[in-house]
């Protein structure tokens, strides 16, 4: 992906873009804000990664603009800011996700690639595979080589959000924020535990691998 | 600050000064009454004494001309012509009786007197002259002194008027000003109470100019200016802190975490921690500032709790420990879904941290919202109650405790933003007591 970096804080800019780079990715690193919005219009990137406080025109500003200017260039904005409220100012100004620092850079790189291959809102699949285990949203089932598996509504839900990102990285963050709406770390183990009943009823061999330090990634065992 | 009770009518400023201007206004009424009714009525008095001497000097001279019998004739006439009847005469011989006038009999004393006449056929009052005459006459001029207790009567009444429309006036006037100080007393509390609940731009009004209230306003005003300055510098200082240490810190964690080996991981963890502090500490100070408050939004309590009971519900199994809730359906409250999420989730952790391996932790919702958080676990003595909820307080040993010792002051802050009471109990009469945290709104 051809990935802008909008960022003043030199250090933090040279190892998000070391990683990016290091993923796979083209990384353009752009120091202030205004500079990064002129670069965005024009750019042509697959993704933007805009820190919220910059010189210039601040990362709340540029998202602003940029939209109004009917460019829907997925963005994640990343912030040192404390502050409560900021995650919802940030979506409603039209970032896609959000992220505080301190972040691991496996947080980073997995939200990236999650917004990255974001699908378009009428290609959304009705049914999601990973080897022989299968779900239908529509149905509301889950079948594993052709057998029913009873699952709770969060656990379908659990399910479905690391089938949608089948074979790529999903933080316990981001499960935390898509299957329970919640927005801080809980510390303790509670995704773990949950994630350990799904892969149980699920069966053997499991699908849903954990990766540590990062988080988990539902794909066929023999990969 | 806990709501006050409305003030009693008899207790504010404004009845107060309308009492004491009724009181200064009655007193001085009847004090200028008083010397009215004192000085005029002298007058009237001394006008009488001073006709009565003329007369006396008139019949005294007649006598010294032509002895009792001129002042006998003189005496007939003046009665005569007398239409008013209020003047009386007595001209008495040595031996007592009457020579001439229209009085009976009187005391043969010289000077002034007072007397009643015939008691049984008039109440007058007569004001009187003595003078004993040559030769044992004696002679008693007289005049009745009821045209002064007329004015008297009169003067009453008219003070008895003026009094009672004075009264009527102060009144009136005092709950005018009463009222009018009590109306921008009243302003100034309810805009002052808006400021106490968050809202720190609220300003009192003030007239330019104006009187002692506008005065007041406008020092108040300053100083809430001044205040809302400290606390824009304190958040700006706030956000500095964190950009400034959170951005190296956060280098520094990418750094460690490109290393290899366990040295490199515990690095992390360590790092991990320092930031948590330090956002939690934030996240403390930010929700106490109150500044939240304005994004407050009806929040369905009973569907958060579900969310973070049954989020919890696996940790508390792998502890063998039953996770039981009681909820009410559908209480909601007024606040901030994130904050209570969290409040909430600190306080299971908390209560599966500590109740009892094996046992369970309850979790209940009555409307109101009344929340308990219940485990079974060794409890907090009486004396450490009040304590836990300072930040950085630990309790050791009893409760092996991990964490910052900040959970607890986070409740204890969103609690606070949200009105709500929180109370620590124990949850039994057994030992262990175990824990119930109970918040009430």
């Amino acid at each position: 992906m051809r990935i802008l970096l909008v960022e003043d804080d030199a250090g933090t800019a040279a190892e998000v873009a070391r990683g990016l780079t290091g993923a796979g990715h083209l990384v353009n690193h752009v120091p202030d804000g205004r500079a990064g919005l002129m670069e965005a219009i024009g750019g042509g990137y697959d993704l933007l990664v805009v820190d919220r406080m910059l010189p210039n025109l601040d990362g709340l500003g540029l998202v602003r603009a940029l939209r109004a200017a009917g460019v829907a260039t997925p963005t994640l904005m990343l912030t040192a800011r404390a502050g409560l409220g900021d995650r919802v100012e940030g979506l409603d100004a039209g970032a896609d996700d959000y992220l505080a620092k301190p972040f691991a850079f496996a947080e980073l790189l997995a939200r990236v690639h999650a917004l990255g291959r974001r699908p378009a809102l009428n290609a959304e699949p009705s049914v999601l595979r990973v080897a022989d285990l299968e779900m239908d949203l529509l149905r509301r089932s889950v079948t594993r080589a052709g057998q029913r598996i009873e699952l709770q509504p969060r656990e379908f839900r659990l399910l479905e959000v690391l089938l949608r990102q089948a074979g790529r990285v999903v933080t316990r963050n981001m499960l935390l924020e898509q299957v329970w709406d919640i927005h801080f770390d809980p510390r303790t183990s509670v995704v773990e535990t949950h994630i350990s009943r799904l892969r149980a009823k699920l069966g053997e061999p499991t699908l849903i691998h954990t990766l540590r330090g990062a988080g988990y990634v539902a794909r066929p065992p023999d990969a | 600050m806990p709501e006050e009770r409305p003030t009693r009518w008899w207790a504010t400023t404004g009845f107060r000064i309308t009492l004491l201007h009724l009181a200064l206004t009655l007193l001085g009424t009847l004090l200028l009454a008083g010397i009215g009714f004192w000085a005029s009525s002298r007058f009237a008095v001394q006008q009488i004494q001073a006709e009565i001497e003329r007369d006396a000097g008139v019949l005294l001279n007649a006598g010294r001309l032509g002895g009792p019998t001129s002042i006998a004739l003189s005496i007939e006439a003046r009665i005569a012509a007398d239409r008013s009847g209020t003047q009386y005469f007595l001209l008495s011989g040595p031996d007592g009786g009457r020579i001439a006038g229209n009085l009976a009999a009187a005391p043969r004393s010289p000077g002034w007197a007072t007397m009643g006449l015939d008691a049984a056929t008039d109440d007058s009052v007569l004001l009187a002259l003595g003078t004993p005459l040559p030769a044992g006459h004696f002679l008693l001029v007289g005049r009745d002194l009821a045209p002064v207790r007329e004015l008297e009567a009169r003067l009453l009444g008219a003070a008895g008027w003026v009094g009672g429309a004075a009264l009527l006036l102060a009144l009136a006037g005092g709950l005018v000003i009463g009222r009018s100080v009590v109306r921008r007393a009243a302003q100034m509390e309810r805009a002052l109470a808006e400021v106490e609940q968050g809202r720190l731009a609220t300003r009192l009004a003030a007239r330019p100019g104006g009187d002692e209230f506008d005065r007041l306003a406008r020092r108040v005003n300053a100083t809430l200016d001044r205040l809302a300055d400290t606390m824009a510098a304190l958040r700006q200082v706030t956000d500095d802190i964190a950009h400034d240490l959170r951005t190296p810190l956060t280098r520094l964690r990418q750094r460690l975490e490109s290393l290899e080996g366990k040295e490199a991981e515990a690095a992390v963890a360590e790092c991990d921690r320092i930031l948590e502090i330090f956002a939690a500490l934030l996240r403390i100070a930010q929700i106490e500032s109150g500044a939240r408050r304005s994004a407050f939004a009806g929040v369905d309590l009973t569907a958060v709790m579900e969310t973070v009971a049954e989020l919890y519900a696996s940790a508390a199994a792998e502890r063998g420990q039953r996770l039981e809730t009681d909820l009410a359906p559908g209480v909601a409250m007024q606040g901030d879904r994130e904050l209570l999420a969290q409040m909430l989730a600190n306080l299971v952790e908390n209560a599966i941290r500590h109740g009892r391996e094996g046992g369970r932790v309850q979790l209940a919702l009555r409307p109101g919202p009344e929340i308990t958080v219940t485990d079974d676990g060794p409890g907090i003595p009486d004396a450490d109650k009040p304590l836990v909820f300072r930040r950085f307080h630990r309790l050791d040993a009893a409760r092996s405790s991990q964490g910052a010792g900040l959970g607890l002051a986070l409740v204890a802050a969103v609690a606070e933003l949200h009105g709500l009471a929180v109370a620590l109990e124990d949850a039994s009469a057994t030992s262990p007591p175990g824990l119930r945290v109970r918040l009430r709104g």
